[in-house]
């Protein structure tokens, strides 16, 4: 067991100092960083040309330059984003890679190119037609063109024994994620919704090959220790991001564990399997082709709703947490949604509103401590 | 007898024929679509399918400043006052489906062209789920280059002709090419009078009174594909050219002083004092970038001409481009200022506004102010705190011309 | 007995509840978190109980303050104590509206008394006790004074900036256009209601409505709440110290 709490204080403090444990993996691994913004970003490719993919979802900093560029009603990811490349944070970065995939990052993208210039840009449009055929063409063409940019950065061609390599160890990690929130439902003493979070999070610091090592080593170890006796609640979460971490303390504290998520930052981007089928780059935008229920991918009949619900009852949850990132519009759009579906399946719902650069927690204790006695 | 009728008659004729043989259709158990006001129409009137803009129809309630209603209940069902209020109009009025400013029929049909943000693609997904109707998504992918990229060309043509066979499943009807055909050159016809007709507006001073086109626009939008509208815009352009010709400026009791242009949507709710303050102060919104969003032009039957064209514009362009074609409307129409619109609503727009700002101003040397306010949801709004901003650049505008007689 | 002390943003108060669940005693100061407030409403409220701290079994804090004050034996938040509360005083309410001086919440109350659902403003002071403090402020009265300002207004004037500040700036070039002051207050009050309109919405709300909180004293308010809602609002008895009612209900429970 003492092999266990030392594997997950290890990621717990990778995650909670990124500044950290990317110089650390950085030196470890010897390869430089690229940074990834949220929500999807082709780091596999970035990894075969032997760099280090960094994730980049924001972090709690004072806005003083990014006000140059972004109004205060702007998403607070993308305000930190643009306030730590102005003032140097990432300046170790040999790029980043930004998706667009709402109107905010479209313009975080272009304003990027002006703001931060010492840190070069490789744009990303994800189509939203993904489910046509031309759709898939598009995606595979725009992977392609990150190859391209990429392989231009290093000087040197990306072989496809290398994406293919690339590709299985990201399955890797990911298959390993799948069976880590799948087995750490069951353990939400040890894996509490703060902790099980913070393991998430340290995938996107570190070498992934690293990463799934140290998890696979995690699940192996819970599963020789048998379920545990948890009286408090046990919930599903939703959401761009479960952050801040004061947030999850407030959690811990009522004794509500998230047994299962919908996080756009933990499981959406590891939930979904590959095909079998065609060149790793095929097999990445397949996975994208294949993604059910995320907000930032159209679909023509939305299916989160009644997927959050299916949620609750694989993972025998009592209710729904909703984490609001404000002025998120694409995840403010669907709450009203699956707020209606989740309240005509008489399941329980909280709903809470964050951002980046909160620190008065006051409401939101109440809010949760309320929401725990109203099913206590 | 000799009555002939103005453009402005005209309008509203047509303004209150679009709406009410689109009611009539419904009652008549036709077909009726709603659809992002700068999607590729031509497929629609093609088939004769009746449309109507949630878009424009958000705006007509916000004019007419029945907008609350419909906000309140979009916001009571969860919807956050972050978001678009169009959306939060439109949805509101899917519930109540009445409002005493203007009504639209319940659409069978939803068709969504995300060339002017990805917020509809939301906004029409939330319709198609509550209505449980067939949408017909366009994707347009965001040009971060300057130029549309030929392999997204070659996805949204792919998408025209996955609409057309979606349509043909819809109305059960075949699409006839041969009328494809005629549409589109209509809509390329009144494209283009609506662009001859703004661009007078080069003139000085200007013939056209900028919020004119406010209204004028409603039915660049409805009525992009149809004759009628060709005929409207023509019409404009005929009685601007001659009130030109003739040294007529925009005001009748009053000299152009100032040129302005004025970037964003417009305050609907608050349409009438943003106008009056601006002409208090001789202040004439000359052209904006309305002008060149509706100039969507190809050639009749060049498919993937006419996704380029679609796709080219100016919200789904890249900064450089937006600071490239600002620029060029400073020069062409001779502008002293920029008014930009901070709209809590359109965050595709505000969030480049600021660095746009500043390199305009680089370019061009002028002077230039940002207000807040909303296209419809009237909370935004300050109108002591717009009069001030107003001042501030009538006073820098004074400044440049004093020191231009001066040179 | 059962002591329960609420300490909110402004205010603190207190109320006992004996062994046969009756209610004894309620007191309340203008004092809140982090001030001497509780500590004196506590003594109040023994005084007029005659009795002292050792008789009390078992104390439950609630409101802002209820996490930091050392003097209770359990915390619960306010919106169980404010379901609580009204609910042992009133049969048959099923949401109640809490205005207080930082926070405004709806919750939707079952028969036994216990939440079934709950919402909250936002991080905003639009809506809230705050709002109505900046407009008194403007309009140059005391906010006792807002309601009877509020009945005498004649013509319908809407406030629609929802920001305080902005509102503030927008009541002011009212006034100065020549608006009554009456009719100001009035379009105050209606501006609070919309947002609380709004938040019933949210959480499904139904008859019997009753209204806690000292905002709940402002009769124009629950009036203009009423009309909003198309459903009638009862000011809670108690109103303002609902929610320490509630504390000593549940401390009752607790202790007993």
């Amino acid at each position: 067991m003492s092999e266990l709490k030392t594997l997950i204080s290890q990621l717990e403090n990778i995650a909670l100092n990124p500044g950290k444990s990317v110089a650390k993996s950085v030196k470890d691994t010897g390869k430089e960083p690229i940074g990834c913004f949220p929500i999807y970003t082709p780091e596999e490719i970035v990894y075969a040309a032997g760099y280090l993919p960094v994730g980049m979802w924001g972090g709690k900093t004072e806005i003083k330059q990014a006000d140059k560029y972004l109004q205060s009603f702007c998403c607070s990811i993308m305000r930190s984003n643009i306030e730590y490349g102005m003032k140097g944070t990432y300046d170790g970065l040999k790029a980043v890679i930004i998706p667009t995939f709402c109107d905010t990052l479209k313009c975080v993208c272009e304003n990027w190119k002006t703001a931060v210039p010492q840190v070069p840009v490789i744009t990303v449009v994800y189509p939203q037609n993904r489910l046509l055929d031309a759709g898939y063409q598009y995606l595979v063409t725009e992977f392609n063109r990150i190859k391209d940019e990429i392989e231009k950065l290093k000087g040197e061609k990306i072989s496809s024994k290398n994406m293919e390599k690339s590709f299985s160890i990201y399955e890797n990690y990911r298959e390993a994620m799948r069976s880590f929130v799948k087995v750490v439902k069951d353990y939400p003493i040890t894996i509490n919704t703060r902790t099980r979070h913070l393991i998430i999070k340290a995938a996107y610091f570190m070498d992934k090959k690293d990463y799934t090592d140290i998890i696979i080593q995690i699940v192996n170890e819970l599963k020789n220790s048998s379920a545990e006796n948890f009286n408090g609640i046990r919930v599903v979460a939703t959401g761009l991001i479960g952050e801040p971490v004061e947030l999850l303390n407030i959690f811990v504290e009522n004794n509500i564990a998230v047994v299962a998520d919908d996080f756009a930052q933990e499981s959406r981007q590891f939930r979904v399997q590959a095909r079998n089928k065609g060149t790793a780059i095929e097999k990445m935008a397949y996975r994208i082709v294949d993604q059910k229920g995320c907000t930032f991918l159209y679909e023509e009949v939305k299916t989160k709703g009644q997927m959050l619900i299916d949620m609750v009852k694989e993972s025998k949850a009592q209710a729904v947490v909703v984490v609001m990132m404000k002025f998120c519009d694409p995840e403010e759009f669907d709450y009203p949604i699956i707020k209606e579906e989740i309240e005509k399946a008489d399941i329980p719902m909280l709903y809470i509103e964050t951002d980046m650069q909160m620190d008065s927690y006051e409401q939101i204790r109440t809010r949760v401590q309320s929401f725990a006695e109203m099913l206590g | 007898m000799e009555n002939k009728i103005t453009s402005k008659q005209m309008l509203g004729e047509l303004l209150e024929k679009h709406y009410k043989s689109a009611i009539e259709a419904k009652a008549n158990g036709k077909m009726v679509a709603w659809a992002t006001s700068i999607c590729p129409q031509e497929l629609l009137e093609t088939m004769d399918i009746d449309v109507v803009y949630p878009e424009n129809h958000a705006a007509a309630i916000g004019a007419r400043k029945c907008a609350p209603e419909f906000i309140e209940q979009s916001e009571g069902k969860g919807y956050s006052s972050d978001i678009c209020s169009y959306a939060r109009v439109n949805m509101g009025y899917a519930d109540i489906q009445f409002s005493e400013a203007e009504n639209i029929p319940m659409p069978d049909l939803l068709f969504c062209c995300s060339n002017i943000c990805n917020t509809v693609i939301k906004w029409y997904e939330n319709l198609a789920k509550n209505l449980g109707i067939p949408l017909i998504m366009f994707d347009m992918p965001f040009n971060h280059t300057y130029e549309v990229p030929e392999y997204s060309v070659k996805y949204m043509r792919s998408q025209i002709e996955y609409a057309i066979k979606k349509l043909e499943e819809i109305t059960g009807k075949k699409f006839d090419f041969d009328n494809f055909a005629e549409v589109m050159k209509l809509s390329n016809e009144t494209c283009e009078w609506w662009k001859k007709a703004t661009d007078l507006a080069v003139n000085i001073p200007s013939p056209l009174k900028g919020f004119d086109m406010f209204n004028y626009m409603a039915l660049i939008v409805c009525m992009r594909g149809k004759k009628e509208g060709k005929e409207l815009y023509k019409l404009w352009y005929e009685e601007l050219k001659e009130k030109s010709e003739k040294g007529i400026g925009p005001f009748r009791d009053q000299e152009e002083k100032y040129r302005v242009m004025w970037d964003g949507i417009a305050c609907w709710p608050n349409l009438s004092v943003t106008y009056k303050t601006l002409k208090k102060y001789g202040i004439n919104m000359v052209t904006s970038t309305y002008p060149e969003s509706w100039n969507v032009r190809y050639e009749t039957n060049d498919l993937d001409g006419m996704a380029r064209a679609y796709s080219s514009n100016y919200a789904n362009r890249n900064l450089e481009y937006d600071v490239q074609n600002v620029s060029k409307l400073v020069r062409d129409f001779k502008l002293d200022g920029i008014i930009y619109h901070s709209n809590r609503s359109c965050k595709l727009m505000d969030f480049r506004q600021y660095e746009v700002q500043r390199r305009v101003e680089e370019e061009t040397g002028v002077p230039s102010v940002i207000f807040d306010g909303d296209q419809t949801d009237p909370r935004i709004f300050s109108e002591a705190q717009y009069e001030t901003r107003i001042q501030a650049l009538v006073e820098m505008m004074e400044n440049n011309k004093k020191a231009g007689r001066d040179k | 007995m059962y002591l329960g002390i609420d300490i909110g943003s402004s205010s603190s108060k207190a109320a006992l509840i004996n062994e046969n669940k009756e209610l004894v005693a309620t007191d309340l100061i203008n004092m809140g978190t982090g001030t001497k407030g509780p500590d004196e409403t506590i003594s109040n409220v023994l005084r007029l109980a005659k009795i002292s701290r050792e008789n009390i079994a078992f104390t439950v804090a609630t409101g802002y303050g209820r996490v930091t004050f050392s003097g209770a034996d359990s915390q619960i938040t306010e919106i169980s104590c404010h379901a609580k509360g009204v609910s042992f005083m009133m049969k048959g309410v099923r949401t109640i509206i809490d205005i207080g001086g930082q926070d405004a919440k709806v919750i939707k109350v079952g028969n036994d008394g216990k939440v079934k659902n709950f919402v909250m403003n936002e991080k905003c002071a639009a809506g809230t006790g705050r709002f109505l403090e900046v407009m008194a402020r403007v309009l140059g009265c005391k906010i006792d004074e807002l309601s009877d300002l509020a009945d005498k207004s004649t013509t319908d004037i809407s406030i629609s900036s929802v920001c305080t500040v902005f509102a503030e700036s927008e009541v002011i070039s009212r006034l100065a256009s020549g608006a009554a002051i009456e009719d100001v207050a009035r379009g105050a009050h209606l501006s609070i209601a919309k947002r609380i309109v709004g938040m019933c919405s949210r959480v499904g709300y139904e008859p019997v409505i009753a209204m806690t909180g000292g905002v709940a004293l402002n009769s124009n308010i629950v009036k203009v709440l009423s009309n909003e809602l198309e459903s009638s609002v009862i000011t809670a008895p108690h109103t303002q110290a609902a929610g320490a009612i509630g504390a000593a209900l549940f401390a009752y429970e607790k202790g007993i």
